[in-house]
């Protein structure tokens, strides 16, 4: 009974944070995304229920194209930051003595400035007169008349990268840390090279960690929409864009609402999907086997 | 070049503020205390040189600044009942707040400078006979160029023009490009027809091929026009003085169509406790110190004429046209539209950026 009391007083405070915070703005949405207008405030009551914003949504014009775009570039972004933070999560775990948590620290440090400055470096890096355009032009395969990578959707990419690449390396190298030394040893007795026991162990081991981060990445960059703003020029913007124009701009909440809703709805199922697919692709593993 | 200094970090601030959006802005109820003010500003205009009037008249009043990062911010803040007596917004925005019964009439009796607003800006805060508001401050948009990339720009279709492809960079906003697209295709801008606004839209899709960025704020299009990535943009005079201050070589168009031009506008909450108090404010605003700031630091115009004089920077006299008297006359001030008119058109500049 004691251990049930403490249990809940310990809950309690992060579920009342969660249910203020959290779940009461989600169903304020839902609600929103029904109502027809904004008239009368965000509390208004007594308006008529419509499904004209789903409905206008799905029957046309170019949002969830851009919704499926923007899933597309997620999915690329959270790739490239997992297999560019592979190698260095594994030095940082494998391969470093007593400087690992000098590494680390270093690997953090770009977490002390704000998300927007490291945005912003990178405009200057990609500009027509920053450091990649004038190494190209140094080399003679550019001029500096107009800046080459800079205000397109792949400067969105190459800046969320960076961006999301602390990120991803921790969840990897707490990933590799669990993994039992003398596994790989034994690995090591029974003949496999270091190729295969890192095929055969380390990789399948080191999975989880590496999904976990796939998907902390892939969540929040959906829905990005400040690096399209910053970046990625007149051919850049992702669905967060549209959501932050009718939430902004626009006054539009309920049709806003229902875009988010749609993209919550469109993130979950992903996410439901791959997960069963990784669980099938187990299960083959363990047949083979 | 201590100027532009400071200028480029107002912008920088400027722009940071922006971006951290709500989290930048602390909010407070509706004023009890008879000897306080709130006030739902921008970012900038909170400093004592803003409101030299009614701070020497009433030294001990506390006057509380609460800020919104544009205009849709800010109405959208007091429609959730942010509660300020004062708050500041452009056109069109005047007619939500007098549809949502947000705002109340002004005494303008009892304005001390009312008369010496000339009627077009009287004008542009009344709706049916009643003054819901006092203009304040002002400014054109038009094409900004420069001079040794493009010869001349006499229409708004420059930012059309295939000649200065990948080197065009439009404001990042709906009511601006329908009112651009409006001029060129000779469209009334205040009763655009759905057609037109679907050829308006069309038209912008088509124009992606030949921009480079939509501008959020200015000191992103100034960088541009710097580094040489921009040749002609949508702009407003306060980029234009800074860079003819700087020395980068540009010019504002005169378009045939006639320039755009906004105006500021402050009013008083339905709600306030303080009338009296927040009357005065708005009075010393369009006193002569006020307005000297206003025009001397922050090089945006004054609706007053009478104090145009102070002005001896003859970048400044350019940027604002004071030396042309007929300019305002050749300018189409922002035209009221309605919620619905205003939904309309930012949902199609969202349709366009979502255009492949």
């Amino acid at each position: 009974m004691k251990g049930s009391g403490v249990r809940w007083a310990l809950l309690l405070p992060p579920g009342l944070v969660l249910l203020v915070l959290f779940v009461v703005p989600v169903l304020m949405m839902v609600v929103t995304s029904f109502r027809p207008d904004l008239r009368g405030g965000p509390f208004a009551w007594g308006w008529e229920p419509t499904i004209e914003h789903y409905q206008s949504v799905i029957q046309g014009g170019d949002f969830l194209p851009l919704l499926w775009t923007s899933a597309r570039v997620a999915l690329l972004v959270s790739f490239l930051a997992c297999a560019l933070a592979y190698p260095v999560a594994y030095y940082l775990a494998f391969r470093l003595g007593r400087s690992t948590a000098l590494l680390l620290t270093l690997l953090i440090i770009p977490f002390w400035t704000s998300y927007l400055l490291r945005m912003i470096a990178w405009k200057i890096i990609l500009g027509s007169n920053g450091a990649l355009n004038s190494f190209l032009s140094f080399l003679g395969l550019t001029d500096t008349s107009a800046p080459v990578l800079l205000y397109s959707r792949s400067a969105v990419v190459v800046t969320l990268i960076y961006v999301w690449l602390p990120f991803v390396a921790l969840p990897i190298y707490a990933g590799l840390l669990r993994i039992d030394r003398s596994l790989l040893e034994a690995a090591a007795d029974l003949g496999a090279s270091r190729f295969q026991a890192f095929r055969k162990v380390t990789l399948p081991l080191s999975l989880p960690g590496v999904i976990a981060a796939f998907v902390m990445v892939f969540i929040p960059t959906v829905g990005e929409y400040v690096a399209p703003i910053l970046v990625g020029g007149t051919r850049g913007a992702l669905y967060g864009n549209i959501i932050e124009i009718l939430f902004g701009d626009g006054i539009n909440w309920p049709l806003g609402s229902a875009l988010a809703m749609l993209m919550l709805v469109g993130v979950f199922a992903l996410i439901v999907i791959a997960a069963r697919v990784l669980r099938v692709g187990r299960l083959i593993e363990a047949v083979e086997r | 070049m201590k100027e532009t200094g400071r200028l480029s970090l107002l912008a920088l601030l400027m722009l940071l503020a922006v971006a951290c959006g709500g989290q930048a802005t602390t909010t407070t109820t509706a004023a009890v205390e008879p000897d306080e003010l709130t006030v739902l500003e921008w970012a900038f205009y909170e400093v004592p040189e803003m409101w030299v009037e009614f701070g020497e008249a009433n030294p001990d009043t506390d006057v509380v600044f609460n800020f919104g990062a544009s205009d849709a911010d800010i109405y959208a803040k007091i429609l959730a009942g942010s509660g300020e007596d004062i708050m500041h917004f452009y056109t069109p925005y005047l007619q939500f707040y007098v549809d949502e019964g947000l705002i109340q009439p002004i005494d303008t009796t009892r304005l001390t400078n009312w008369s010496k607003v000339p009627t077009g800006f009287q004008e542009s805060c009344t709706i049916d006979g009643v003054v819901y508001c006092i203009p304040w401050d002002w400014g054109f948009s038009s094409v900004l160029y420069r001079t040794d990339q493009i010869d001349a720009v006499d229409s708004w279709s420059a930012l059309f023009d295939e000649a200065n492809a990948g080197h065009v960079s439009m404001w990042d906003d709906g009511p601006g490009a329908v009112a651009i697209g409006a001029y060129v295709l000779g469209a009334d801008e205040a009763s655009i027809t759905d057609e037109q606004l679907e050829e308006i839209k069309q038209m912008w899709i088509d124009q992606k091929d030949i921009n480079l960025f939509y501008w959020v704020d200015e000191a992103e299009l100034e960088a541009g026009f710097t580094s040489g990535d921009v040749w002609a943009a949508y702009a407003w005079n306060g980029a234009y003085y800074r860079l003819l201050s700087a020395g980068v070589p540009v010019a504002y168009a005169d378009p045939a169509e006639g320039r755009n031009s906004w105006v500021g506008q402050y009013a008083i909450s339905a709600d306030t406790d303080s009338y009296n108090l927040a009357l005065e404010f708005l009075d010393g605003k369009l006193g002569e110190q006020t307005a000297t700031h206003l025009l001397v630091d922050y090089a945006y115009g004054h609706v007053v004429p009478e104090y145009f004089s102070v002005v001896e920077d003859e970048n400044l006299v350019t940027a604002l046209s004071l030396d042309d008297p007929g300019i305002l006359d050749r300018t189409n001030f922002t035209v009221p539209i309605s919620q619905e008119q205003h939904g309309s058109y930012v949902e199609m500049w969202a349709e366009v950026k979502a255009a492949g």
